[in-house]
């Protein structure tokens, strides 16, 4: 049997509200596909990890504190990541996990975090605490030669420099920046993200390109049998109704 | 008092009035209007007696109630904010309400409900006597930043006040607060004993991972429930506090604590309880509240108002449970598995203004000790999202039911006997009481 190999980076750090929900839902939808899922984790003092050795690298969300706190510790594996990325496994990054694979972070403080400069991006915090990206977003991705919306919620205050591979164009929202129309950074095997919600909760053909990703990445085919999504599509249906209409 | 206050409030009165002939209930709306036109009116009322405050993220409303109905039963006049209008626009309704002409609020006690991030703004222009703080946890990320964002503000109002202030001293991010000002000397913790259920690992979502007086790991002896329990940071000694006021011999089956050596029989049956009664506790050991007042409130006295409310109709019983954030709802959740028996869940989950737009606090719910659930029922403008939610963690899809519409989720919830939870978050707990009331009232047997 197919299995998944997932390494869940700081999972005791960047958990800011519902984030660890995405790994819940990448296990539900392999799981019905006779796909396996281990997770194992990565903290701050983990030694000797082999990051090439998963087939998908996940952040989540965490507040500037915590981020700091562990920006030490992801440097110290910049190499092994680094050697990971170019194997072939996939990132998915979410808000703090996306800004630090970044160039650099400078935070709400005016503190720098120097990132691991995985990717041609650096991200600048207002120095206003009260000035956030905060609200429901729609986007709209190409995902195997497809247009699909993606839905999720946003909250940071870190304004994230264009890059010309953004993960979507926005429909709702502000993506990347306040009021800008590209959002995330996305390209053969990473998607980095400010989307919550969190993101694969509510966007099921994101979840199953991932998972077909990852369990065919060793040459091998995976058959992706159609799943119940009712209450996924109901729940798209509602909030495009709301959010999309009203332009 | 000056002209343009004494006008401000004047009109203050008199939207009062047109509200109240309007048939309208008062809540934010005048407070909100002069607050627009006057921002300092909150310090123009002269308050002529001592306030107490509760503020934290979970429990405020019960423990108000409760510490208002303790000093009502004394004897004593006592002004309070109930029904949890707890930001400065709520409190000048409530005064513009009550005050005289020239502004003058006359009782023996202001017993106030206060949201954290308004502790700073209403005790700037008020004098406080005692705040009690019981919990922080994550609540409304998009609304209220981050949680240490609040923490701090009602740290940098601690720093300058010299009042009585009564800590939750097993919650860490309540416990630090006692040092905010090194030269208070009225610091008062309390705190409960290990109960039947504490935990050696952490079981739901919680903070409290890292010192925040030094950033070194904290160590747990035990938890009780999410990161309230026994720590202690093995570097700067954070965490050994002289405790005032301790509940023991917690006996959640039978409904009884002890606080020095005398037992109290209480109305609930969750841990989550028990720390709000520990406050109301702390409260009456500071005041002196007669022990035969404590002992009666604590066994009959009930908020209802959708806090662990309790209604049946037929052979089938419901409690209803406020659920603002995780903590709130792993509560219910925790009651409902030590319920011995089959069982329902309703979940009504809005995402209004007050509610904050964000539901992703759902996804750390612990679903998965689910035990003995027959069937849930989801309900409000994101009954979806919470559908999703319990379906992905392992729950049978076909025995989860969504109706938007919250009547028709109350009747099908009331389709089938026996024992049903119904947890409501906050824009959502009044029109689910509403709903429920109105179903029982319309199916009473004749």
């Amino acid at each position: 049997m197919k299995t998944i190999r997932i390494l869940h980076m700081y999972s005791d750090m960047l958990d800011l509200y519902g984030d660890n929900g995405n790994i819940e839902v990448l296990r539900y939808r392999a799981r019905a596909r006779g796909v396996e899922t281990v997770v194992e984790h990565h903290s701050v003092g983990t030694k000797d990890t082999d990051f090439s050795s998963y087939d998908l690298i996940y952040l989540g969300g965490g507040a500037d504190y915590e981020q700091q706190l562990l920006a030490e510790d992801l440097q110290s594996c910049r190499n092994e990541i680094m050697k990971a990325y170019e194997n072939g496994t996939f990132f998915l990054l979410i808000c703090g996990g996306y800004q630090l694979m970044g160039e650099y972070y400078k935070d709400s403080n005016n503190e720098v975090i120097k990132g691991l400069g995985l990717f041609p991006y650096h991200t600048v915090a207002s120095l206003n605490k009260g000035k956030r990206c905060i609200g429901n977003i729609i986007i709209e991705a190409e995902l195997d030669g497809m247009i699909s919306k993606i839905i999720g919620f946003e909250n940071h205050g870190g304004q994230t420099s264009a890059t010309d591979k953004a993960f979507g164009k926005v429909l709702f929202g502000n993506g990347n920046r306040f009021e800008s129309e590209d959002e995330g950074y996305f390209d053969k095997n990473v998607i980095a993200t400010y989307l919550h919600g969190p993101l694969l909760s509510k966007n099921p053909k994101l979840a199953d390109y991932i998972i077909k990703y990852c369990s065919e990445r060793d040459g091998g085919h995976i058959e992706m049998t159609p799943m119940d999504d009712a209450l996924e599509e109901k729940a798209r249906e509602v909030l495009f109704r709301r959010l999309l209409t009203r332009r | 008092m000056g002209l343009y206050n004494f006008l401000t409030l004047q009109l203050g009165k008199l939207i009062v009035k047109v509200l109240k002939l309007l048939h309208k209930g008062a809540g934010n709306l005048p407070g909100l209007i002069l607050l627009g036109i006057n921002k300092n009116i909150l310090g123009y009322f002269k308050v002529d007696c001592p306030i107490i405050a509760v503020t934290g993220t979970n429990g405020k409303t019960s423990v108000t109630n409760f510490v208002n109905h303790i000093f009502e039963q004394s004897g004593k006049n006592v002004i309070t904010n109930k029904l949890g209008n707890n930001l400065d626009t709520g409190i000048v309704s409530l005064f513009l309400k009550l005050c005289s002409p020239t502004g003058k609020i006359h009782a023996d006690y202001l017993v106030l409900e206060i949201d954290e991030s308004h502790v700073p703004v209403i005790f700037k222009k008020l004098k406080l006597e005692t705040l009690v703080v019981l919990n922080f946890f994550r609540d409304q990320l998009d609304r209220n930043g981050e949680v240490e964002t609040l923490i701090l503000k009602v740290k940098s109002f601690l720093e300058t006040f010299e009042g009585n202030v009564i800590l939750n001293g097993d919650d860490p991010n309540v416990s630090r607060l006692g040092q905010a000002n090194p030269d208070n000397k009225n610091i008062k913790y309390f705190s409960v004993e290990k109960y039947k259920y504490a935990t050696d690992k952490i079981h739901e979502v919680g903070e409290g991972k890292f010192c925040p007086m030094c950033g070194n790991p904290l160590e747990y002896e035990y938890y009780q429930y999410s990161h309230i329990g026994r720590f202690k940071c093995s570097r700067c000694d954070f965490g050994n506090n002289d405790v005032f006021l301790r509940v023991e011999n917690v006996d959640l089956e039978n409904r009884r604590f002890t606080v020095e050596g005398r037992e109290y029989n209480i109305n609930n049956r969750s841990i989550y309880y028990v720390y709000n009664m520990a406050a109301v506790c702390a409260v009456a050991k500071l005041y002196n509240i007669d022990d035969e007042i404590l002992r009666d409130t604590l066994d009959t006295y009930e908020v209802n108002n959708g806090r662990m409310e309790r209604f049946s109709i037929g052979n089938s019983n419901a409690v209803i449970n406020l659920a603002k954030n995780p903590v709130g709802a792993n509560m219910t959740i925790r009651v409902m598995n030590e319920t011995n028996c089959e069982k329902e869940l309703m979940f009504v989950l809005n995402d209004n203004l007050a509610d904050g737009y964000d539901v992703s606090w759902i996804w750390d719910i612990n679903f998965e000790i689910f035990k003995d659930v027959q069937r849930v029922i989801t309900s409000g403008r994101r009954a979806y999202d919470i559908a999703i939610r319990i379906k992905v963690s392992g729950y049978d899809p076909s025995m989860i039911e969504v109706y938007p519409d919250l009547d028709e989720a109350v009747e099908h919830l009331f389709s089938t006997e026996g024992e049903k939870f119904i947890i409501a978050n906050y824009t959502s707990v009044q029109p689910t009481r509403t709903a429920v009331i109105n179903y029982i009232n319309n199916n009473k047997e004749q």
